[in-house]
């Protein structure tokens, strides 16, 4: 440990940066906070990007791991106890200075801290507290923090520091409990739950005490979010999807975040993939959650028991409604919002603003243009004052084959694939703002990158 | 047909604004132009800005329309672009065609309107020219811990990065500076919220600002410098590396002011 000591703050970063690396939520959004005279930042609720890495993911937090030493050996981790890899610990002061002095030079929106394992859980759940607590009195800043809550921690010291951030997030790890006792042999399904249950329970509790209470203190104010690796054990989308679909309606998390699975360790019990991390799989993920969050689809809806996985051509989108021709075509002028929703190349704008313009008038062709529509895309699902754009057969193999025409198939190539951009939520240089959704997930949720 | 010439700020095209209705022109018959171009058997006016009037036109926008639709005419009038006054205009006169009440939060639905539409668009550009830049602009501390930032937006976006910033700093000394433009926004610490002005301007003034921001960097700035370079280089999944995407998002042209770049 002396040789710990004596370890510069430079060499701790790259260490711990790197061991951070692999978390996925570095998301700033869902909290509104002014600045305050005294102290240092403010929050956004749409959350701001201040850069982005080489893999083209978001910059926004200072995300780094307060030690990579680890008492657990998670298969698929590069901290897990049995690597033999260079070991870093930051101490709180160390960890503040260096949030407050990026912070004020606007190289950040604030701090994402997580943790190896150090003696227990609730030891290190105990120092991740004692550190946020330093950050935000002495060091006077409000700006955006993001926990990892240690799933076997007191739970006096989660409370405690759910006080003090704006978000705090548990890891699933992996979407199922064989997944997690195959890789993660010290983690349990039920200690991973149990504190996803109580911040729930905590940010429900607050609300009412908020509401009786103004100045009463907030408490994880911008919701919990976890994470999933995907393609390390070998769950199809089926499952997956219905695990993410449980979890926001029973946990009420904010986000469920997909982390294509990286092989980093040697290790006979994980896969190896030929092609690299499954990406094109993560992204339909993010799509299908997109779905299930802001367009009212069940995960049953767009896959099953029968046909577990996504379409690799098609969006989910796209791949339900070539699925379910009887629904269609929809008439714009008349049809419900739920149902515009439904139309590929029809996104949340998109369908508001046509419900608020056909109010006044009849909408044609022309007009959807105008209002954001892909009729690229949406012409084979759509009729005006009951005309089609042209004549289409609304036939399967016929607008699959439309759908997936040449310039509009994903490249997947290794310098620079390029989805489909905006394909799902769409909306057609007519990006909208904030009102559902965050700037800053829009983005990186259609590019299939968080 | 009737010009009001007016200068380039908010208070001198709101002023024509508030004229237009004083004076009880007909509203299709009118033209507020930014620039100097005689035209042919039209009335001149000159508009001089005038606190008052654009004041009482700022409430009534709030009121009829809300703040963020106000926020969208401001952050229209941002661009460089001299027909943007007109567009505005007609957006205003459309929306104040709606009876009281009708009209709030849908001040840019018509979007079929041309003019609306033009207002409309140039709007959301520099809204999303102004989210990028409260994310990419970098401050640098001064000798004595003042932080100084360069950028050089296409629209005139230093009030909106002022405001922003200067929420989110109020015990910092700071200044920004539009390159471009010759101009710079100066925060005091722990002056209230209203604690900064904006300097310089074309000319002498601009080479002013110039110089007054030639201080020497603080002591530590070049090690904090580095580490962010160190963490931006490690952050990055070597086995998802994909700088077409990076550069999608990350424009090249934001990059000369950037730390890490
Ligand atoms: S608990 Fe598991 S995943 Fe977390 S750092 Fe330790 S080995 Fe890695």
């Amino acid at each position: 440990m002396a040789e710990v000591g004596k370890m510069s703050v430079m060499e701790k970063l790259k260490i711990l940066t790197d061991a951070a690396k692999y978390d996925v939520a570095c998301t700033s959004s869902g909290v509104d906070r002014r600045g305050k005279a005294g102290k240092l930042g403010n929050c956004v609720a749409a959350g701001i990007c201040h850069s982005f890495a080489g893999d083209g993911r978001c910059i926004s937090l200072l995300k780094i791991l307060l030690t990579n030493e680890c008492i657990y050996d998670c298969k698929y981790c590069l901290n897990r106890r049995s690597n033999d890899v260079p070991r870093a610990m930051f101490t709180p002061e160390e960890i503040c200075e260096l949030t407050i002095q990026f912070y004020r030079r606007n190289y950040i929106e604030g701090l994402f801290l997580s943790s190896g394992i150090v003696q227990s859980p609730t030891f290190t759940m105990e120092l991740i507290c004692r550190t946020i607590y330093l950050l935000r009195t002495k060091y006077g800043f409000n700006g955006y923090i993001h926990v990892k809550a240690i799933p076997g921690a007191d739970g006096e010291v989660i409370r405690q520091t759910g006080f003090l951030v704006d978000r705090m997030s548990v890891n699933l790890e992996l979407p199922t409990a064989d997944g997690l006792r195959n890789l993660a042999p010290n983690k349990h399904r039920k200690n991973i739950l149990a504190p996803m249950r109580q911040i729930q329970n905590g940010i429900t509790q607050n609300r009412s005490e908020v509401a009786v209470y103004r100045h009463a203190p907030a408490f994880v104010s911008g919701g919990q979010s976890t994470q999933m690796i995907v393609g390390a054990t070998n769950e199809n989308d089926y499952q997956i999807l219905n695990v993410a679909e449980s979890l926001y309606q029973k946990f009420e998390l904010k986000r469920v975040f997909y982390s294509a699975f990286v092989r980093v360790n040697e290790d006979k019990s994980l896969p190896v993939l030929p092609g690299g991390p499954p990406l094109l799989r993560e992204h339909r993920l993010y799509q299908a959650d997109w779905l299930l969050r802001f367009y009212g689809f069940r995960a049953q809806e767009l896959l099953s028991e029968r046909r577990p996985f996504f379409n690799v051509m098609l969006d989910p989108k796209e791949d339900w409604a070539v699925g379910h021709l009887e629904e269609f075509p929809v008439e714009i002028n008349r049809a419900p919002y739920e149902k515009l929703l439904r139309v590929p190349g029809i996104g949340v704008q998109s369908a508001r603003r046509i419900v608020a313009a056909r109010r006044s008038c009849n909408l044609d062709f022309e007009n959807l243009k105008k209002l954001g529509v892909v009729l690229k895309r949406a012409l084979y699902f759509i009729t005006c004052s009951g005309k089609m754009m042209y004549p289409t057969k609304l036939e399967e193999d016929y607008i699959v084959r439309q759908l997936t025409e040449k310039e509009q198939r994903i490249r997947f190539g290794s310098d620079g694939m390029t989805y489909r951009q905006m394909s799902l939520f769409d909306d057609a240089g007519f990006a909208g703002n904030a009102e559902v959704i965050s700037a800053q997930e829009k983005w990186q949720t259609a590019m299939g990158q968080l | 047909m009737y010009v009001y010439r007016c200068e380039d700020t908010l208070e001198s095209i709101f002023t024509a604004i508030y004229r237009v209705y004083e004076e009880h022109r007909p509203k299709d018959e009118v033209l507020l132009a930014l620039d100097e171009e005689p035209r042919l058997f039209a009335e001149e006016m000159i508009v001089t800005a005038d606190q008052e009037r654009s004041g009482k036109v700022v409430r009534t926008l709030c009121r009829r329309f809300g703040m963020e639709d106000y926020e969208r005419i401001c952050f229209a009038l941002t661009a460089e672009d001299v027909e943007k006054a007109q567009a505005v205009y007609r957006t205003v006169v459309s929306g104040l065609a709606l009876r009281e009440g009708a009209g709030y939060g849908r001040l840019f639905e018509g979007l079929g309107d041309a003019q609306v539409c033009k207002a409309f668009k140039l709007a959301r550009s520099a809204e999303r020219e102004c989210c990028h830049l409260e994310g990419f602009l970098r401050f640098e501390e001064l000798e004595k811990g003042a932080l100084y930032a360069q950028a050089e937006p296409k629209n005139n976006l230093l009030p909106f990065l002022m405001a922003h910033f200067a929420d989110r700093f109020p015990e910092e000394n700071f200044l920004i500076h539009d390159v471009g433009r010759g101009i710079a926004g100066v925060h005091y610490r722990q002056t209230g919220p209203e604690a900064w002005v904006l300097i310089g301007g074309k000319g002498e003034k601009g080479a002013a600002v110039t110089k007054g921001v030639e201080a020497a960097l603080s002591e530590s700035e070049l090690y904090y410098r580095s580490l962010f370079r160190r963490f931006c280089g490690e952050i990055g999944i070597r086995e998802r590396a994909n700088e077409a995407l990076q550069r999608n998002l990350l424009p090249l042209h934001f990059r000369k002011y950037m730390t890490e770049f």
